[in-house]
């Protein structure tokens, strides 16, 4: 096909012709100008077959130009299925077409569509399953086929974001309605927020003609935009897609790489009507394009759409276009009326003035072709004798375009996911809405009006009524609305003996397919969408709704309004998961010693959001690291940062008693001076936390929480005092506390060379004493602890000092080799201790009895949160019981989560388990029967690769049962 | 005079690594980012720009008689939670709740009138506590003309200057984590005074960057804003 040259201007309104572009399509070299679409591009070089359809392989060119099809997907180096008609051009842009066998001109899988009746609709649902086991045949077949493009397995995602978007009132569509909208409500003073999925205001106004002079809409359109563009209320957002609407005016708004969550108070949708096909055979040939495709050409892009054109219409707008037709110096051989005579008879008289052959209900029945199909040369034209019947004979016209347009149809998406409900009307065989949300208004063609002036006028009274919901006062938007025609032809479907006449151009659905689908009992349209795939396809149902509806009700012997449209979920476009993900927020939390540990090397690891160091050293000499550390604690110092303990300041007079209620223990009496350990129950005697209590003052207890459920157990607090308004001040003090514990025999040694004004002696400062004082000159709370098991110290600073802290204590420690350890080293120590981690070696059932908590139960006290579960828990038979269990060292080591059996029976799981150095064997805790808990049963525990493994139950603690060690 | 460094200081900002190369000065017994001297930061504030002032002393009170202690020594207090209020030196007040108030100390006395509250506090009998929060939080400020449009990318809340006006605080979530964001302008530079999570400042100081980039957004030290 011979390259077109560009209409001169004002046509090519988003083009830039001092900046010409070079492209590759399918290997060949064009050239395009920026502002052109790839699409616009490819047609202004005579290239119009862009794809092949999905099913038939039928060569397709742009139906739309306004990214509403799927004819125009194509490849990009890195992304399949882009829409040529949207994707802008870039210079040097690589673009192949997709979905097809050899070549895109000759594609060898293009013989399918002759086997269509082979392959009428839902044969997929009743084909390769039969006899048994063909599916496995079948499979790679069908997966070869499958699918639309290549992905690019080596693309580096893109930056994507989201941001948010506050507005009063949010217009949707920057068409007339929408432009006069959004002017009325920002010039009453309303945040106006003007979204447009394409990249110039105007919509309409911008590419059809709405007068026979041709004028009107450039003149309004300029001043529409100007007046939009300069007022200070208005913010627009341009190439931005509203894709749906959510509750409350929701709106997510994707703009390029960025998600924008729109809050708006009110929101007017404006978003326009499609241009509708008439159902003919061959519909689908290049060449065939809506009414309003063929305007976009021209004034959009400046390209002439063909050289002889014929316009089928069911509306006035055909006439209209086909006069812009012939100032683009397109010959124009036929205006095809479906009706049986214009509403407005000055158009028949003006194309007839143009010599232009006009033919009254009338209609193509068949789009001719070359061998190929790969442009339509001619037309059928057949006087319509019935609905959906024409006569037996015609005419034939040559041509190398044909125009079509059957009317228009609301996009209702965003509008029925508000819960607006279509209703077909009969008089103008058009969908009304109504029943939508008193902040969601609707305004322009997508709300039944076509004609200009009724069009402003819908706009401005809905941005006055948008304005009035926010109590501003908007202008009055004028007169009445005037009565129009109607736009849309009732029966636009004429189906042919050879089918090939298309409902659904995604899915190469014909008109027997969607009949067929009814008679095979699928009556409702929700079904035949389903048994058909029925707008299911990249479009979506923008062109297959409407006669889809009207067949089935047809076919069902029902009203269009009883059949009504298959339900439209979001996305409105397809849109990519970079979008729902965006960028992507994962906080993390790092104590004032981070750096530190990093810098010796620790292996980090995650515990909650926070980042702890694990031990230190390289990963595949972990175990060799954690054993040298415990060894270390337990025979001279280590350090390890705990600050990531849950810290909790209770301050009051009442604070005694709100521990006294929260804790199992007994806090009432509890000496100042002195830390006491803390189980909490939850209120159905579950162990949810621990800790300890340490008292300060009378009125002062800092409670410590375990990292992971510090947040939960200050939640926790403040719930229950909300309740018993104890004169109590709970303050989360976890961040603002650094804090270590240092560790092991020389322990003392270490502490004694900064802390000066505490008596740290065995007598002054015994086991599970606290105090406060100074360490290194800072202010420290000092907690005799022994969780690993040794003498130690957790010295509690506020955070702004915690890396100097860290500092001092490695410097005074050198002399006594002080060492640093990690959280897995330290959960070594406390296992041989047998202390147990609350959520690591409890779960969602664990009650006190089971892992030997009872002593820490006051139950003298008349109540804590969980008590009474707790006493009917206790008098139940002991159902599982966790215990210590060892294994020789050469053993299998069981892993945490391996199950304990008990015959045929699983009886319980390993919580924890590690060799232990210090005495030699592997070391464990795990919950096992009742029966099986006594000091000296064996548990079967079965590990890796189903071997199971006999351990022996031991009483706990492993080491040191004396505890003399964390005493000294 | 040597170069200060912010190891020099028993108390450090998280962040102190990540200004290696600013010029620091002396703030109280820590110190602060003077400047970066890469660019002109005066008009970096106008535009947009961060600054780390999470050395500069802070405070909250909180409990029946916590406003009563404040008046009493010398604090104007808003009137209504979720109201902020410059102090005559500088400092600012905000009030969290009925009976919760957060003191900002004032870089023109480096901090000290609140650093000196902070010690001169006791605990006693009366309903009047102490939060600690210079160590629990971050705080940073958020400069220029884009400071809404930076947080509309990481926070749900409208905090344009229609619907958060000066003297608002919002007490609410940025990129994930809790922040209060406290609209408080210098003279005529827009500013959020953000305060985050101490343990999470790296973690949101990278993530208001990346948030600011698109306006040209880059940190600056206290030498523009005084």
């Amino acid at each position: 096909m011979t390259a077109f040259s560009r209409l001169p201007a004002p046509m090519g309104l988003l083009i830039d012709r001092s900046r010409a572009l070079s492209f590759t399509f399918d290997g060949s070299n064009y050239q395009g100008y920026a502002g052109d679409s790839i699409a616009s591009a490819l047609i202004a070089n005579g290239r119009w077959l862009l794809s092949r359809s999905f099913k038939y392989h039928r060569p397709r060119g742009p139906l739309t130009m306004a990214g509403q099809d799927a004819n125009t997907l194509v490849q990009l180096p890195s992304e399949p299925n882009v829409l040529a008609d949207l994707q802008p051009l870039a210079d040097g842009l690589t673009v192949t077409g997709q979905n097809f066998s050899g070549s895109l001109d000759g594609d060898r899988d293009a013989f399918l569509g002759k086997f269509s009746k082979f392959m009428p609709v839902g044969f997929y649902y009743r084909s390769f399953y039969k006899p048994k086991g063909i599916w496995k045949v079948w499979e790679p077949i069908i997966r070869k086929k499958a699918g639309l493009g290549v992905l690019d397995l080596k693309f580096q995602p893109e930056y994507h974001d989201k941001a948010f978007l506050f507005a009063d009132v949010a217009v949707v569509g920057a068409g007339p309605a929408g432009l006069t909208a959004a002017l009325n409500a920002a010039n009453a003073g309303a945040k106006v927020l003007l979204i447009e999925q394409q990249s110039y205001l105007g919509g309409a106004l911008a590419w059809a003609r709405f007068d026979i002079a041709g004028k009107r809409a450039g003149e309004l359109r300029a001043e529409l935009v100007g007046a939009v563009e300069s007022h200070p209320n208005i913010q627009i957002l341009k190439d931005a897609t509203c894709n749906a609407w959510f509750t409350d005016n929701f709106l997510p708004v994707i703009q390029g790489n960025r998600l924008y969550k729109v809050r708006a108070k009110q929101c007017i949708v404006a978003a326009g009507a499609f241009d509708q096909p008439v159902v003919f055979r061959n519909n689908d040939l290049p060449g065939v394009m809506l009414t309003s495709a063929a305007q976009r050409l021209m004034k959009l892009y400046a390209v002439k759409p063909g050289k002889r054109a014929v316009v089928l219409t069911g509306h006035d707008d055909g006439y209209l276009a086909a006069l812009d037709l012939l100032d683009a110096g397109v010959e124009v051989a036929a205006v095809i009326d479906m009706r049986t005579a214009p509403a407005d008879a000055r158009l028949a008289e003006t194309v007839k003035k143009a010599d232009i052959p006009l033919h009254l209900a009338s209609t193509v029945y068949e789009a001719l072709h070359a061998k190929g199909m790969r442009h339509v040369t001619g037309v059928d034209v057949r006087r319509i004798v019935g609905k959906g019947q024409v006569a037996g004979s015609g005419t034939t016209i040559d041509c190398d375009l044909v125009c079509m347009s059957a009317g228009y149809m609301p996009v209702y998406q965003l509008l029925c996911q508000a819960g607006g409900k279509l209703a077909y009307d009969d008089a103008q065989a058009a969908f009304t809405l109504s029943g939508l949300p008193r902040n969601l208004a609707v305004a322009g063609s997508v709300n039944g009006r076509h004609a200009l002036d009724n069009v402003l006028l819908d706009g401005g009274l809905a941005g006055g009524a948008a304005a009035d919901q926010l109590g501003l006062s908007a202008p009055a938007a004028g007169k009445a609305f005037a009565a129009e025609p109607r736009v849309n032809f009732d029966w636009p479907i004429f189906p042919h003996p050879d089918g090939k006449d298309f409902v659904d151009f995604d899915e190469d659905l014909q008109v027997r397919d969607i009949v067929n689908a009814t008679r095979h009992g699928y009556r409702d349209v929700q079904l035949v969408k389903r048994f058909s795939t029925v707008g299911m396809g990249p479009s979506q149902g923008r062109h297959s709704a409407l006669p889809t509806a009207r067949l089935v009700a047809q076919a069902t012997n029902r009203s269009v309004s009883e059949t009504g449209v298959t339900t439209a979920r979001p996305p409105f476009v397809a849109e990519k998961l970079a979008h729902v993900a965006g960028r992507g927020f994962d906080p993390y939390r790092q104590t004032a010693m981070h750096q530190r540990h990093v810098e010796l090397g620790a292996k980090m690891m995650p515990a909650g959001v926070w980042q702890r160091p694990a031990y230190y050293g390289k990963p595949e000499e972990r175990e060799a690291c954690m054993q040298a550390e415990a060894r270390h604690v337990r025979e001279k110092v280590g350090i390890i940062d705990v600050s990531t303990l849950g810290g909790l300041d209770v301050r009051g007079p009442d604070a005694a008693e709100l521990l006294n209620r929260l804790y199992t223990f007994a806090f009432a009496k509890q000496p100042v001076g002195r830390s006491r350990y803390a189980l909490m129950t939850n209120e159905h005697g579950v162990v949810i936390d621990d800790g300890v209590c340490a008292r300060f003052a009378d009125n002062h207890f800092y409670v410590t929480a375990t990292t992971s459920g510090v947040d939960r157990i200050y939640q926790q607090m403040l719930k229950w005092n909300a309740q018993w308004r104890l004169d109590v001040d709970i303050t989360n003090v976890t961040a603002a506390l650094a804090a270590v514990n240092v560790a092991g025999p020389r322990a003392r040694s270490v502490l004694r060379k900064l802390c000066q004004d505490v008596d740290l002696s065995a007598e002054a400062f015994p086991y599970l004493g606290v105090r406060q004082g100074t360490v290194a000159g800072i202010p420290a709370r000092l907690l005799r602890v022994g969780f690993v098991g040794e003498l130690g110290y957790e010295i509690h600073v506020p955070a702004r000092y915690g890396e100097y802290l860290w500092d001092a204590l490695m410097q005074a420690g050198a002399k006594d080799e002080i060492r640093p350890f990690g959280v897995e080293t330290q959960r070594l120590l406390r296992l041989e201790k047998g202390h147990v981690i609350i959520s690591q070696d409890t779960d969602g059932m664990t009650h006190p009895a089971e892992i030997d908590m009872d002593w820490a139960i006051a139950r003298s006290k008349p109540f804590f949160v969980g008590k009474r579960s707790v006493e009917i828990l206790e008098a139940q038979p002991l159902k599982r019981k966790l215990v210590g269990f060892v294994l020789p060292a050469a053993s299998s080591k069981p892993l945490e989560g391996h199950l304990v059996l008990n015959g045929p029976d699983i009886s319980g799981n390993v919580t924890s388990c590690e060799y232990s150095q210090t005495l030699g064997q592997i070391i464990g805790l795990a919950y096992c029967a009742a029966s099986q808990s006594a000091p000296g049963s064996q548990i079967p525990i079965r590990v890796e690769g189903g071997q199971v493994v006999q351990a022996t139950v031991v009483k706990l603690p492993f080491f040191d049962p004396e505890t003399k060690r964390q005493e000294l | 005079m040597a170069t200060l460094q912010a190891q020099d200081f028993l108390e450090r900002s998280p962040l102190y690594r990540r200004h290696a190369g600013a010029s620091l000065g002396r703030l109280g017994e820590s110190s602060i980012v003077a400047h970066y001297g890469e660019y002109d930061e005066s008009a970096q504030l106008q535009r947009c720009a961060l600054i780390d002032l999470t050395n500069l002393a802070r405070v909250g009170f909180r409990g029946a008689q916590a406003a009563e202690y404040l008046g009493g020594r010398g604090f104007a207090l808003p009137e209504a939670p979720n109201r902020a209020l410059t102090q005559g030196d500088g400092g600012h007040v905000a009030r969290l709740s009925q009976t919760e108030y957060l003191l900002l100390g004032s870089l023109r006395d480096a901090g000290s009138r609140i650093a000196g509250e902070e010690t001169a506090w006791q605990l006693g009998e009366g309903g009047n506590y102490l939060l600690p929060r210079q160590d629990s939080h971050a705080w940073l400020l958020l400069t220029g003309e884009h400071i809404a449009a930076v947080m509309a990318k990481l926070c749900g809340v409208d905090l344009s200057a229609g619907t958060f006006p000066v003297g608002a605080v919002a007490q609410t979530s940025a990129a994930r984590i809790n922040v209060i964001v406290v609209n408080l302008p210098e003279g005529e530079l827009p500013c959020f005074h953000i305060l985050c999570d101490r343990a999470s400042l790296d973690y949101f100081w990278g993530a208001l960057l990346d948030a600011m980039d698109e306006f040209g957004g880059k940190p600056a030290g206290i030498d523009a804003l005084l």
